[in-house]
């Protein structure tokens, strides 16, 4: 049956199928999704049930950890107050804790030392240096005392050798002194006012050349090479060649390239480099100890010579020893020549010596022996060749008028005369010597005083034999009041530990009179 | 007795700072070689016998620092030298214009002193910068009176010739 286009109920129903037909696949596209997504949520759902079940498990375990955590955090914390007790103690006896600590500590040391030794001074050396550096910084005493044993010992042992090796040129030098040269220079040394022990001990002290170079220049090359025994240099050429750079870097740096100035001297250690410089080469002396004189002088005229002979020789020198005349033997001498004195060993004297010594001696004896008989024999005839003066005394008037005149001038001018005695009687000389008319050497003369003023003159006994000062006391701590003239008639009242109580009579202007004092016995010659 | 001859030279070393000059001679006197760069001041002097037909030789060898600062005491270092080796570093190519500069220099002094031209580091050939052409030029820019001082290529690590650079020289200083 046909159907009606215009019935509204069959298009909708036209509709619908079509609509059926177009939409079938999204339909079961959509039925599809719907699975997958039932599917899906069916797979989060027990994804989340896992997921949860996981946390649940982690929570768990976050749980136990804090636990631990605070249990840790509890020990921690009685860990730290026994910590704290701990310090507190220490701090409290910390000496007793060093000497609880002390054995352990050297005891691994000492096992440290004995396993590997090696290792532990690799390990302590660096601070060693350190650590005596800040010790002496620190406590300088404490090592010093700690160090005196060994330096002591040490300089006491070095002071000791140069003793002995002064002394062995000192009696070298000895002998040497009584040459004729010797005598002269010691002699020539006292006019300039050196002593002979000081030049004895200048001699003495030790001087030795250990090398002698002769090198070219400016090349630096070493022309001749002169060394006494074994002392050698390690390698001569090496040295000559730093030698003369070290001159060069000196002038350059130093010398501003002006004037004739350049280095003369090195010195290292003990050992000097003495460098005697020449137009075309020049002489570096190494020695050591203190040059004598002139020889510097020495050198200059070696060089000075070398120069005046071989100087177009020098100067052309490339290297070639064959170009080169003979030098070495010129060097040599000059290593030998000053160490004569040093080389003379101590041992026996030459006879030329010996002889020379005894008549030396015997000379002296007989000197000695005409000099005693010349001066007993002038002393014998000096009485009779100067006959002495025998000093006569001679008071003057004993009593001196002395007016006075009254303070107060009274009415009736009485003038009373007052006599007052001098108590020192003045002496005066008589010009009456009288010598003695007996020839005998020994001083026999007798002065004669006579005192004229007082009653009972003062018996001659004695006379002074010198100009001699008297003491107020038996004693030279005592002061000198006056000096005894010699040739003083004296008189010795006593006599007490060599001292003699003498009276004389003065006529000096300060101390008039007659005077008494003590004078040294042995001053005090008796005329009997 | 007859005196034995002997024969020395004064031989100085001369280049730009850093070159090989110490590194050469020791390689040569003591046969060995240092990565380590040590500058040296002022100079250094060493001795080295040589034996060769004509007669046995000592050379006395300056080796001057090659910095600038010592250069106004190298004059008087360099006085008395009969020979002298002049050295550039291949991998430097401003240390080439030394060799003039030195010849120059050493000719001033010692008219008649022999040189030799070396050529340094020749075991660094990744960094080479001078070329043989650039060396043939600078030597003939060393030339005195038409002769061209020799050069040669040397390393003081390998030790490539470097007795050949002495050698050299002493066949001409003897």
């Amino acid at each position: 049956m046909p159907q009606n286009p215009t019935d509204p109920s069959s298009t909708e129903a036209d509709l619908l199928s079509i609509r059926a037909i177009l939409l079938a696949q999204e339909r079961e596209r959509l039925q599809g999704f719907e699975w997958e997504l039932k599917a899906l949520q069916g797979k989060l759902q027990s994804a989340d049930e896992a997921q949860g079940e996981r946390v649940q498990q982690l929570l768990s375990e976050i749980r136990a950890l804090q636990l631990r955590i605070r249990d840790d955090e509890e020990r921690l914390r009685a860990l730290q107050v026994e910590v704290e007790l701990l310090r507190r103690r220490a701090q409290a006896d910390s000496e007793g804790l060093v000497e609880s600590l002390t054995p352990v500590f050297s005891g691994l040391m000492r096992q440290q030392i004995r396993d590997s030794r090696d290792e532990m001074a690799e390990a302590l050396g660096p601070v060693m240096g350190e650590a005596i550096r800040v010790q002496i910084r620190d406590s300088r005493k404490d090592m010093v005392e700690a160090l005196y044993p060994i330096i002591g010992e040490t300089v006491q042992q070095a002071i000791s050798e140069f003793a002995r090796e002064l002394q062995q040129n000192i009696d070298a030098r000895m002998r040497v002194t009584f040459r004729p040269r010797g005598i002269l220079r010691t002699l020539w040394a006292r006019v300039r006012g050196i002593s002979p022990e000081e030049l004895l001990l200048r001699d003495a002290l030790p001087f030795s050349i250990r090398e002698v170079f002769l090198i070219q220049h400016d090349s630096g090359l070493l022309l001749a090479h002169a060394h006494p025994g074994n002392s050698g240099a390690v390698d001569s050429d090496l040295i000559s060649s730093m030698l003369t750079a070290i001159r060069d870097f000196a002038h350059d740096a130093f010398g501003h390239g002006a004037g004739e100035k350049e280095l003369d001297e090195v010195q290292y250690g003990d050992q000097r480099i003495i460098i005697q410089s020449g137009s075309a080469a020049y002489l570096a002396v190494v020695l050591t100890g203190v040059e004598p004189d002139g020889f510097r002088e020495q050198l200059r005229e070696f060089v000075s010579e070398l120069h005046v002979r071989y100087s177009r020789a020098l100067r052309a020198y490339d290297g070639d020893s064959i170009d080169l005349p003979d030098l070495q033997s010129g060097v040599a001498r000059l290593v030998i020549a000053p160490q004569e004195p040093e080389s003379v060993a101590p041992g026996r004297l030459t006879r030329a010596q010996r002889w020379f010594l005894m008549g030396t001696v015997v000379t002296l004896i007989l000197g000695g022996m005409l000099a005693c008989f010349y001066l007993r024999f002038t002393i014998a005839l000096l009485p009779v060749a100067f006959p002495p003066h025998t000093p006569t005394l001679t008071l003057p008037p004993t009593a001196t008028p002395t007016s006075i005149p009254s303070p107060t001038p009274t009415s009736l001018p009485t003038s009373t005369p007052t006599f007052t005695p001098t108590p020192n009687p003045t002496p005066t000389r008589l010009p009456s010597t009288t010598p003695t008319p007996t020839r005998t050497p020994a001083p026999s003369a007798t002065p004669t005083v006579i005192w004229t003023p007082t009653a009972s003159p003062t018996p001659v006994s004695a006379w002074a034999v010198g100009n001699v000062w008297v003491h107020s006391e038996p004693d030279y701590a005592s002061p000198g009041f006056a000096v005894l003239r010699e040739g003083t008639a004296v008189r010795v009242l006593s006599t007490i530990d060599g001292w003699k109580q003498i009276e004389w009579c003065e006529t000096s202007s300060q101390l008039y009179g007659k005077q008494t004092g003590w004078v040294w016995g042995q001053w005090i010659a008796d005329n009997e | 007795m007859a005196e034995q001859r002997v024969i020395q030279r004064k031989v100085c070393l001369l280049g730009a700072f850093a070159v090989g000059k110490t590194s050469l001679i020791r390689k040569y006197i003591e046969g060995c070689f240092d990565d380590k760069y040590l500058s040296t001041i002022g100079v250094k002097i060493s001795r080295k016998s040589v034996h060769l037909e004509g007669g046995a030789l000592s050379l006395i060898l300056w080796d001057l620092a090659g910095s600038e600062e010592y250069n106004g005491v190298q004059t008087s270092y360099l006085q008395g030298a009969t020979g002298g080796i002049i050295v550039c570093d291949l991998t430097r190519a401003e240390t080439l214009d030394e060799w003039r500069r030195y010849t120059l220099r050493l000719r001033q002094v010692n008219p008649q002193a022999r040189i030799i031209l070396v050529a340094n580091k020749a075991d660094l050939v990744a960094s080479r910068v001078l070329s043989d052409g650039d060396l043939r030029a600078a030597a003939a820019a060393c030339a005195s009176d038409g002769a061209i001082p020799p050069y040669l290529l040397t390393s003081a690590k390998t030790g490539e010739n470097v007795e050949a650079a002495f050698l050299c020289l002493a066949q001409q200083l003897l």
